[in-house]
């Protein structure tokens, strides 16, 4: 089968939306979007449409899209997938290709992406490509409950500058996703400065978005100055939880060796799925 | 008799659901996304709804918050119908405070028993 593959750009977003979800259908993680969705997840994440691509046949008929982010010298491989109908033709491999090719047009010296763990498929065409692991992470959930955590004299919200302000500070590398360019383009970006009697202290960074059927609290990032992460990382998730009880929460790309790990889990958040952060220099 | 509302954006999914419910004699609603599934529950007010957890423009899981958060649909029924892992599932139910669940696929006999119970009938 001859694949073509022509600029994501050409489409519509309601078409793209309506490709990537058949590409889903079948999905170990089911992840459809709307197309509200994936406008916002194009303008948050720096995906370019024009160096992102769809595969068609000869014929015209799709098998199959991949979305290219692109933030000065780093390249991002995201939404990766291919009609279940159409697996197996090779759709993959040349999308990839087509990626690869656009992130170096660009001067990209490095390129990131991320795999869900037990994708066997997609995981070993990436390494096919000369991808490696960087890291494993965990998306996590947290549903509303009530929660009264102790007032505390020196907690501190953080507004949106603020909170950019504490991220710009962060000395651990984040995934896309919660990279602070990604954080600095949403207007929901806001966090919390904690410092406990003990002389502990910290800070928790996160997306509050209100006021919509998807009102929650996501891209959480918790950062240790001071003292016991366990404790400093219960401290601002249970302050967190006690301003917004009825916000339903998911922690993403949290790094499985994340020093707060033991917090999360003990504020009652539950792990969803892995992911592995894969790179290409 | 029973008022169903299954709220799942794939149609083979609820063209299946649809027969399995109403050859068991109950009236059958659906919607595609959470927007439309949240106007129509409070619109319906269903003796059940029947839930995926994969919708395109809101979580499943979010969308359980706002139906518990409404008083006249804080107490009805919901099952998660879900191709997420028997784990996440069961977690999701015990978190989400949620009614049960059957990962995908599921059989007939399966979606027959689970909706007999949660309605309090005998299962088959």
């Amino acid at each position: 089968m001859t694949v073509e593959i022509i600029p994501a750009d050409r489409f519509t977003l309601q078409e793209l939306t309506d490709l990537y979800n058949q590409t889903r259908v079948d999905y170990l993680v089911p992840m459809p979007m709307s197309a509200d969705r994936l406008g916002e997840y194009v303008h948050d994440f720096d995906v370019d449409l024009h160096q992102s691509c769809v595969a068609r046949t000869a014929d015209g008929e799709v098998l199959g899209l991949s979305m290219l982010g692109i933030r000065g010298k780093i390249a991002w491989i995201t939404r990766l997938g291919v009609l279940p109908i159409s697996r197996r033709t090779g759709a993959g491999s040349a999308l990839m290709d087509s990626m690869l090719k656009n992130a170096d047009t660009l001067g990209a010296k490095e390129i990131h992406l991320e795999v869900i763990k037990n994708n066997e498929p997609a995981y070993k065409l990436f390494l096919s490509k000369g991808f490696v692991e960087t890291g494993n992470y965990l998306v996590m959930r947290h549903a509303p409950r009530p929660l009264t955590a102790p007032l505390h004299d020196e907690i501190i919200w953080l507004d949106f500058d603020g909170a950019m302000e504490k991220l710009k500070s962060y000395p651990v590398h984040l995934t896309w996703i919660n990279a602070i360019a990604s954080m600095q383009n949403s207007p929901n970006t806001e966090g919390l400065h904690i410092k406990l009697p003990n002389g502990a202290s910290g800070w928790l960074v996160y997306r509050n978005t209100k006021f919509t059927l998807r009102s929650t609290l996501s891209h959480l990032i918790i950062h240790t100055e001071q003292g016991n992460p366990d404790e400093v990382g219960r401290q601002l998730l249970s302050q967190l939880h006690t301003q917004y009880p009825h916000h339903d929460t998911y922690a993403e790309n949290i790094h499985e060796d994340d020093p707060h790990l033991s917090a999360f889990q003990a504020l009652g958040y539950f792990t969803n799925f892995s992911r592995i952060e894969m790179r290409r220099k | 008799m029973a008022k169903i509302l299954y709220i799942e954006d794939i149609q083979d999914n609820i063209t299946f659901v649809e027969k399995v419910v109403k050859s068991r004699g109950h009236e059958f609603l659906f919607a595609k996304n959470a927007e439309a599934g949240l106007e129509l529950a409070f619109a319906s007010q269903p003796d059940l709804i029947l839930l995926d957890l994969g919708l395109p423009d809101a979580d499943g899981q979010t969308l359980s918050v706002w139906l518990r958060g409404n008083p006249t649909l804080a107490t009805t029924p919901i099952i998660v119908l879900t191709a997420w892992t028997e784990e996440v599932a069961r977690q999701t139910v015990n978190a989400y405070n949620l009614n049960g669940y059957l990962c995908k696929p599921f059989s007939l006999k399966q979606l027959v028993d689970i909706i007999d119970s949660v309605l309090g009938k005998q299962p088959t």
